[in-house]
């Protein structure tokens, strides 16, 4: 395959994540909050996928849904150059980014250009991953996130556990004093509906003050050069009508045909995020406010993100193009269930992000070369996704085409050990070594440690010192 | 009464937004009454003809309520709600209903501010019920279709605003409107 080369900024990873994943996985693995809470959401979920299935057909809808994003991703070239020029056409301007540092370069010199102190955000899976909010605040401008979940991580100064509900390993207390720290006063509700109205209020403030809003892109309508935001809490409504701009960031492949297809995903979306038969919000904008009109914006900006996802068509990871984000494989998966999404130390979080994360970044990143890993390759993500990507097969792939130190050691190892095997004399050989070793190292019968790549074994079994038995 | 109306209804009260259903002679009366009872002391009207074919002015001036009409000379704070009274009602009249999710179709226009239904802590909908059409395709089909002008912003609005992000577990009016009621306009 022909990806990468050429990407001057590969990080989709997190740069400031420490530790390696073993670390993080096994440091979450020992915070009992954390599972608690993971379990909470987990549990939730998967009774409201049974829900989505007895009432209302989720998986008589699956199909269509593959099919549609099969043909997006197939047709991407010209269904973006016609989004781009219907934006263009409705009075809206788009930028074409290859990669992060060109898409957070304009967006901060828009802000510059335009004399802009106070950015209103909401919830944008592209931007998390182009570090946007870093490089606004590198370039002096107050960013605040706005979805409430989003505030919440922002406050902890945490990166979000999970692609829809970001602060789903934190429970109310631990927000409740998150809040108090920002206001400065003990004068903040712990229940909560009153966490829910105190940010609200604190969040309408700066809603007050934001010269620029940003968006991410659920889905880009290609015949009318629409984007829709999907959201069930209003922010989103508020970013792209409230401040004077407008800049809505877009993955390439959100692009999408026509009303028709984009009506079955945005059904499909919120039965497969949330469980339930329809988001609250959905923003449809074809470009800024028109004359006479007296809110919205009066500048509309996209900027579609390639990212390296153009290479990614016709290779044998394509099929992650027709993710739509809804995090379903995240809550099916047992590994992230019991980790989190942090652990991954991607923005990418779960099966989904184990993959993409890699993929995009390139085999031997060392921030996201172990992420293929993450999984059990039990299958649920697969059953989970909601436009067939066929996950635990690209797990497979990712692996194939990870290399680590660590991989290539195991590598050699098992090229020796398949020399050795293949012929009976080798093999005999090591097996009479073998017998031997477990004789002088074992006591009473027993092995209880074994040395060399056995050691990770025998920590938690023993071995017999006669073994395999002859027969 | 039709089965869309009524699917529409049953839609409506899952989302959690109340419904009112009432002729032309009483939508006005109706919605007023529920706005009164709600404490509102302020509603923010769109400038759209079903908004006078109900007589909602006249009926919330009779209810002590004050009227605005889009587009409104407030300040950005106002609109938001951090000056001025609190309990304000956004009306909004939808282009089209979805029966089968009970969403309504928001087009904006001049006299449809965009953030009618978003910035306030209520929202009242004045719903024609020959508007409601079964599907979200068949209201996307036409709000889009061809040789129609494409709206500048179209806002699919599905009850009242909330949030999981706290524990997971739905609370409701996050930013949007803590309370969303249907007045469904039978012939």
């Amino acid at each position: 395959m022909s990806t990468r080369r050429r990407r001057r900024n590969p990080g989709v990873a997190y740069p400031d994540v420490t530790g390696t994943l073993r670390d993080r996985t096994v440091d979450a693995l020992r915070d009992p909050t954390l599972a608690d809470n993971l379990r909470t959401a987990g549990d939730s979920w998967g009774a409201g996928r049974e829900v989505m299935k007895r009432d209302f057909g989720f998986d008589e809808m699956r199909d269509r849904a593959r099919d549609i994003r099969r043909s997006n991703i197939r047709n991407m070239p010209a269904l973006l150059a016609e989004l781009q020029s219907n934006v263009r056409a409705n009075g809206g301007v788009v930028v074409r980014a290859a990669d992060a540092d060109e898409a957070c370069r304009y967006i901060t010199d828009l802000a510059r250009a335009r004399g802009a102190r106070v950015v209103a955000k909401s919830k944008s899976m592209a931007t998390e991953e182009i570090n946007l909010n870093e490089a606004m605040e590198h370039a002096g401008l107050e960013v605040v996130e706005t979805d409430l979940g989003e505030w919440i991580i922002q406050l902890a100064n945490e990166h979000p556990s999970h692609i829809i509900a970001p602060a789903v390993h934190l429970n109310r207390n631990q927000v409740a004093a998150l809040f108090r720290e920002e206001a400065g006063t003990d004068d903040v509700p712990t229940d909560r509906e009153g966490l829910v109205a105190h940010a609200r209020v604190r969040l309408r403030e700066k809603f007050a003050q934001a010269e620029i809003g940003i968006s991410g892109v659920n889905l880009g309508v290609a015949s009318t050069g629409t984007v829709c935001i999907v959201e069930n809490e209003g922010n989103a409504r508020l970013v792209t009508s409230q401040p004077r701009i407008h800049v809505a960031v877009m993955g390439m492949e959100r692009v999408i045909a026509d009303w028709d297809e984009a009506a079955h995903i945005l059904q499909v979306l919120p039965m497969a995020a949330i469980s339930q038969d329809a988001a609250n919000y959905v923003s449809l904008i074809t470009g800024p406010r028109r004359e006479g009109e007296t809110d919205g914006p009066e500048e509309f900006h996209l900027v579609i993100i390639d990212g390296g996802r153009g290479a990614l068509r016709g290779s044998e990871f394509e099929e992650v193009l027709s993710c739509i984000r809804c995090g379903a494989c995240l809550y099916s998966c047992p590994m992230w269930q019991n980790v989190g999404g942090q652990a991954y130390g991607s923005p990418y979080s779960g099966p989904i992000g184990a993959i993409i994360t890699p993929v995009l970044e390139g085999p031997s990143s060392p921030g996201s070369r172990d992420l293929p890993f993450m999984s059990t390759l039990c299958g649920a993500c697969g059953d989970a996704c909601p436009v067939g990507i066929p996950l635990p097969d690209l797990l497979v792939r990712a692996r194939a085409r990870s290399s680590s130190p660590a991989k290539r050691k195991a590598g050699l190892a098992f090229r020796v050990w398949s020399l050795l095997w293949r012929r009976g004399v080798t093999y005999r050989l090591t097996m009479i070594g073998w017998r031997l070793g477990l004789r002088i190292r074992g006591r009473g019968g027993w092995v209880h440690r074994l040395p060399g790549p056995g050691s990770g074994w025998s920590k938690v079994r023993d071995m017999p010192s006669k073994w395999p038995p002859r027969r | 009464m039709s089965t869309p109306v009524a699917q529409m209804v049953e839609s409506l009260a899952r989302r959690k937004a109340t419904v009112q259903l009432a002729g032309a002679a009483n939508a006005g009366r109706a919605a007023a009454g529920w706005m009164a009872d709600q404490g509102i002391v302020r509603a923010v009207l769109a400038d759209d003809p079903v908004v006078d074919a109900v007589g909602l002015e006249p009926a919330l001036r009779a209810a002590g309520i004050d009227v605005f009409r889009w587009p409104v000379a407030m300040g950005r704070r106002e609109v938001l709600g951090l000056e001025g009274p609190q309990d304000v009602c956004g009306v909004t009249v939808p282009t089209l209903g979805v029966a089968e999710r009970g969403t309504l179709v928001l087009e904006a226009s001049v006299g449809h501010g965009r953030g009618l239904d978003v910035t306030n802590r209520h929202h009242v909908s004045l719903l024609m019920a020959d508007r409601v059409v079964e599907t979200l395709g068949e209201a996307l089909a036409q709000t889009f279709a061809d040789g129609r002008p494409v709206p500048s912003a179209v806002s699919l609005v599905s009850g009242p605003s909330r949030s999981s992000d706290i524990e997971k577990i739905s609370t409701l009016g996050a930013h949007g409107a803590l309370t969303e009621h249907v007045v469904i306009i039978t012939p």
